[in-house]
């Protein structure tokens, strides 16, 4: 068997699999979760709401400047956090373990660093407050203080 | 099996001072407040691991005997001086049979502007992009699987694929509904430390590699968690060799040859994410040929094309637990596929176990068949054809890492 056939036969089984898997994994998914959390940004930051894909590419630092130039400065909560797992499950679309391999990969490649991690609601709202173009999720009942919360689409 | 010395021993320090560390989170070492301009995030790895082969040696001598001759060591070190500039440094030092021997090198330092989201520059010792995991081949805790599928990641190729000194331009494009573009470009040059091979009557007395140039597009679809890309590399091999320098007896006046190998590279590569569901596969074809000064001392070959494929699957079944696995396989030569020497076939399965978040220990189990993969010079200089065709490899490593 040569390697093309190898392989177009692998993918075959893997895209079978997939469609096996698929709709289970997005059945798991967390409903649409306004109560869970609340995306929250640096009052500044010219945005009313982000679509969930955007939101992703923050998190993940593949954009890293809003769409006026300003930095993003993002912030997260500690992996531990079940508001974390259902941020990271919903938005990043995996789990706070596979995020964790990303950055992995991200840090010993010399590519990027992971945003910060802070272990209260309140420190991710401190955080956001004190950097122009901050971003942050926290909690549904939190206090957001001076920050401003956005929609997520 | 070789007495450790003494970076063996910082390895074995570090992972038992993960092991008497159960509940601590796993943190950057961050110096200074993220930000002051003291501040500085350093991450290090150290990673143990055990090979043991049937019938064949791999990757490194005395594998059927078992082989602790697998480390690796790095610290790295990142400065953000402003926003959108960084510096950045990873020492790294590995013993991998033959290979590594403990030497401590920079494995990558760059400085990095990101202009805006689609334009970024790098300069320094960067890491190439080729594939999907090229970049991180090295790093044990991001992955499943203790190798990454040999068929398009060669350890042995390590020196030639991970790295090139030179520039590099990367972006990120935000197609909106149609998804994201991320790409990069890079040239340069690689640095390559040469050896004399033992009881040779060649000399190398020149090698460098005058130019590696390539790119990588990665579209991120529309579909949730699936991306699909392709990654191109050439690059091309200088070496003058003095032939007949080391014979004492030969009849001939030592004669310096030079060697010219071009060499290109293509893998195109999807991966679908759901979840905690991975799926990849690339498809790989790489052209090696030569030209050489002297073909009466040194004969040309024809251009070979060898090929490349495999497809993985991970699964991480609990926060704990992460099974892999994965078939590759790979022909050196597409014209020639028959006899066990000119195939390599691949079969893993890996077992993951976060112990906590800064600590892991894999168990892998291949099952092998041909030996296009295998290092004749770990196998007492046997050519691959009288090697055993159907062998397998059974490997534990554990990484401590922050």
């Amino acid at each position: 068997m040569s390697a093309r056939a190898a392989f177009v036969l692998l993918f075959t089984v893997a895209a079978f699999a997939l469609m096996a898997v698929c709709p289970s994994a997005r059945a798991q998914r967390p409903a649409a979760t306004g109560a869970a959390y609340l995306v929250i940004v640096h009052p500044g930051v010219g945005i009313q709401s982000l679509d969930r894909k955007s939101l992703e590419d923050v998190f993940l630092k593949r954009i890293t400047s809003w769409s006026d130039g300003q930095i993003i400065h993002p912030a997260d909560l500690a992996p531990d956090s079940p508001v974390r797992r259902a941020f990271t499950r919903d938005v990043l679309n995996r789990s706070v373990e596979a995020v964790k391999g990303y950055w992995q990969q991200r840090i010993f490649s010399g590519r990027d660093v992971p945003p910060p991690e802070f272990p209260h609601d309140e420190d991710v709202v401190q955080y956001v407050e004190h950097h122009e173009g901050g971003i942050g999720y926290v909690s549904g009942g939190a206090h957001v203080g001076g920050c401003r919360v956005v929609a997520v689409q | 099996m070789r007495r450790r010395d003494g970076a063996g021993c910082v390895v074995a320090t570090l992972l038992a001072a993960a092991a008497f560390s159960f509940e601590r989170p796993a943190h950057a070492l961050d110096l200074g407040s993220e930000d002051s301009m003291a501040s500085v995030e350093v991450h290090a790895f150290a990673s143990q691991g055990f090979i043991l082969s049937k019938d064949n040696n791999y990757l490194s001598a005395d594998t059927t005997h078992g082989s602790f001759q697998f480390s690796e060591l790095g610290v790295n070190l990142t400065k953000k001086l402003t926003d959108r500039f960084r510096v950045g440094l990873q020492l790294f030092a590995q013993d991998l049979g033959p290979t590594g021997n403990y030497n401590v090198r920079a494995d990558w330092f760059y400085l990095d502007y990101r202009f805006t989201n689609w334009l970024g520059v790098r300069a320094g010792r960067v890491k190439i992009p080729f594939g999907l995991y090229n970049e991180s081949v090295d790093i044990d805790s991001a992955r499943a699987a203790v190798l990454l599928p040999q068929s398009i990641y060669p350890e042995e190729d390590r020196n030639y694929l991970l790295a090139q000194t030179g520039g590099e331009v990367y972006g990120f494009a935000n197609l909106r509904k149609a998804g994201g573009l991320d790409y990069s470009l890079y040239g340069g040059t690689i640095f390559v430390d040469t050896t004399q091979p033992a009881g040779s009557t060649e000399q190398i007395t020149s090698f460098n590699v005058p130019y590696v140039a390539g790119g990588r597009l990665l579209w991120e679809t529309p579909l949730d968690g699936l991306r699909v890309g392709g990654s191109v590399q050439a690059l091309r091999l200088d070496a003058s060799i003095l032939a007949g320098a080391t014979a004492p007896s030969s009849p001939t006046t030592p004669a310096t040859v030079s060697v010219q190998i071009p060499v290109k590279l293509w893998v195109a590569s999807a991966e679908y994410t759901a979840g905690d569901l991975v799926l990849s596969a690339e498809y790989s074809r790489w052209y090696v040929s030569d030209e050489t000064s002297n073909s009466a001392i040194f004969p040309s070959t024809p251009a070979i094309t060898s090929e490349r494929a495999y497809a993985m699957a991970t699964y991480r079944a609990a926060p704990w637990l992460q099974p892999c696995v994965y078939y590759s396989v790979m022909f050196p030569d597409t014209t020639q596929r028959d006899g066990r020497q000119n195939v390599q076939h691949d079969v893993s399965t890996t077992l993951r176990f976060d112990l906590n978040s800064f600590w892991l220990l894999k168990l892998e189990g291949h099952y092998m068949f041909g030996t296009a993969g295998v290092d004749p010079s770990l196998n007492g200089g046997l050519p691959l054809a009288s090697l055993a065709p159907a062998w397998g490899v059974l490997l534990v490593k554990t990484t401590a890492y922050f």
